[in-house]
């Protein structure tokens, strides 16, 4: 490791968490243990365990049905097509951005 | 089989808050962002406790989460890429701790301008002191990909942070009356 | 000097009018391509035809502003050709290679617009553009550096100002921020890389 990385890791070292951070944690994980053992959201829970059970069959049958696994086939091909293109215009980038920098520099020495 | 390790929640708080924050702070850039991120993270923990296996698991897990949540914050929020002369004036809501180095206090400027693959592969590279093979398992990708990207985010630093130097160089040297 | 810059900068906009986008063909990879992978630490190679970026670019919607820009950059485009090379050391090509590169991918119909060589010869950068009845119909990137070696070749109406865009692109931030077809650099003076 040469010593812009020892620099780095100096430069990387962990920032001490915000004052209070732990504390608003427990707090938000109190609310929602509560919300999960309440009547109401028992009943909730239950209710909505209802509705989702009949979704769940529905989604099964449309599964079955070939439309759901095409259509997340065919987000999962396009996003990586989009990862692609931008691979290609960042290397395209590269190449514009270092020719920028020959005309600078063929500039400047012409300049001189 | 009983499990030996029984997480504690709150012991896992006090244990890796620090990490969790930082790592959402290298990526975002934003104070407020990276505690909202360290707050969701630790909730989500709460909610897989019963699946953690041990405490370096815990660890991996966090790292994992933290990281996959500030990307996604990232992408909704599309922190902009700062240009790069004028980060050093304009802080963009960055809090740039003084340190002894001097690239400490720029480095969430300068990481902020990398693109996202580059920065999440140092971040967990000089932060969390991990070899590529423990980054790629982390980031679910490619070893070779990591080790692109620590290639290339590294060699951008170094070019960014040679300019910054100076700056702050010069800076420091005008505060003098030089 | 200033006035080669100037003239540059002419040439471009004289020659890069938007044109009809003619469906050309994405051309067979050269032999010499094969020759740098095996060499190489680190290879790109991206080939993308017609149908692959209309495909990419119906997942470029949305109010993402990077995406709508991307999206507009390689609308009504026939093609990307994208190979990147990085070596762990230089002398890892010759000078001859890359004439071939070059002679494989353009032909009488390509005019160069830039030609830069640093008098080393280990660096240089060639944009070529091909115009067909006065229309832009392709540009040819070739870039040299002693550790790297990029190809870039896009088939269709584009245009430099349409490259330019990638400046305000996140993630596609270059060493000093991007494409600027102007003067200015960051001082070399104190020998930083």
């Amino acid at each position: 490791m040469d010593d812009f990385e020892q620099e780095l890791r100096q430069a990387f070292a962990r920032q001490p968490a915000p004052l209070g951070l732990k504390r608003r944690i427990m707090q938000r994980r109190r609310g929602a243990v509560q919300r999960r053992s309440s009547p109401f959201f028992v009943w909730w829970g239950m209710a909505a365990s209802y509705v989702s059970l009949s979704l769940c069959i529905l989604a099964a049958l449309a599964i079955y049905g070939g439309y759901e696994l095409r259509q997340a086939e065919e987000q999962r091909k396009g996003e990586a097509a989009c990862r692609q293109v931008m691979t290609a215009l960042r290397i395209t980038n590269h190449a514009l951005d270092h020719m920028n920098k020959q005309l600078a520099a063929h500039n400047r020495a012409s300049q001189e | 089989m009983a499990r030996d390790w029984q997480p504690d929640f709150e012991q896992l708080v006090d244990e890796h808050q620090s990490m969790v924050f930082s790592l959402a702070l290298r990526m975002t850039g934003d104070r407020g962002l990276a505690e909202e991120i360290a707050q969701d993270v630790f909730l989500e923990l709460d909610r897989h406790l019963g699946k953690i296996e041990s405490a370096a698991h815990a660890c991996f897990w966090l790292r994992r989460v933290a990281m996959s949540r500030s990307a996604d914050a990232l992408r909704r929020r599309k922190v902009r890429q700062m240009d790069l002369w004028v980060e050093i004036k304009e802080h963009h809501g960055l809090q740039l701790e003084p340190r002894t180095s001097p690239l400490g206090g720029r480095l969430e400027g300068l990481l902020a301008t990398l693109p996202e693959p580059q920065r999440a592969a140092l971040v967990l590279r000089y932060q969390e002191d991990m070899t590529p093979e423990e980054i790629a398992a982390s980031l679910d990708a490619p070893v070779a990909t990591v080790k692109s990207n620590l290639q290339r985010g590294l060699k951008l630093l170094r070019a960014k942070a040679a300019i910054h130097l100076k700056e702050y160089v010069r800076e420091k040297e005008y505060a003098r009356g030089v | 000097m200033k006035n080669r810059i100037i003239a540059f900068i002419f040439t471009v906009a004289a020659l890069t009018a938007p044109a009809f986008a003619q469906t050309a063909q994405l051309p067979a990879p050269s032999p010499i391509e094969k020759e740098l992978a095996a060499r190489a630490s680190n290879v790109d190679e991206i080939t993308l035809d017609k149908n692959t970026l209309a495909f990419a670019s119906r997942f470029m919607n949305g109010k993402d502003k990077d995406k709508t820009a991307t999206k507009q950059l390689i609308d009504g485009l026939d093609g990307i050709y994208v190979r990147d090379y990085e070596f762990d050391k230089e002398g890892q090509f010759t000078t001859e290679q890359i004439e071939q590169l070059r002679a494989h991918y353009v032909s009488a119909e390509w005019s160069s617009i830039v030609r830069e060589r640093e008098h080393n010869g280990r660096e240089s950068t060639d944009v070529m553009v091909k115009i067909v009845n006065g229309k832009t119909v392709g540009m040819f990137i070739l870039d040299v550096e002693p550790k790297e070696v990029s190809i870039v070749l896009i088939l269709g109406p584009i245009r430099l100002e349409d490259l330019n865009k990638l400046k305000g692109i996140s993630g596609l931030d270059g060493a000093l921020g991007g494409v600027e077809f102007n003067t200015k650099a960051p001082d070399k003076k104190s020998g930083d890389q």
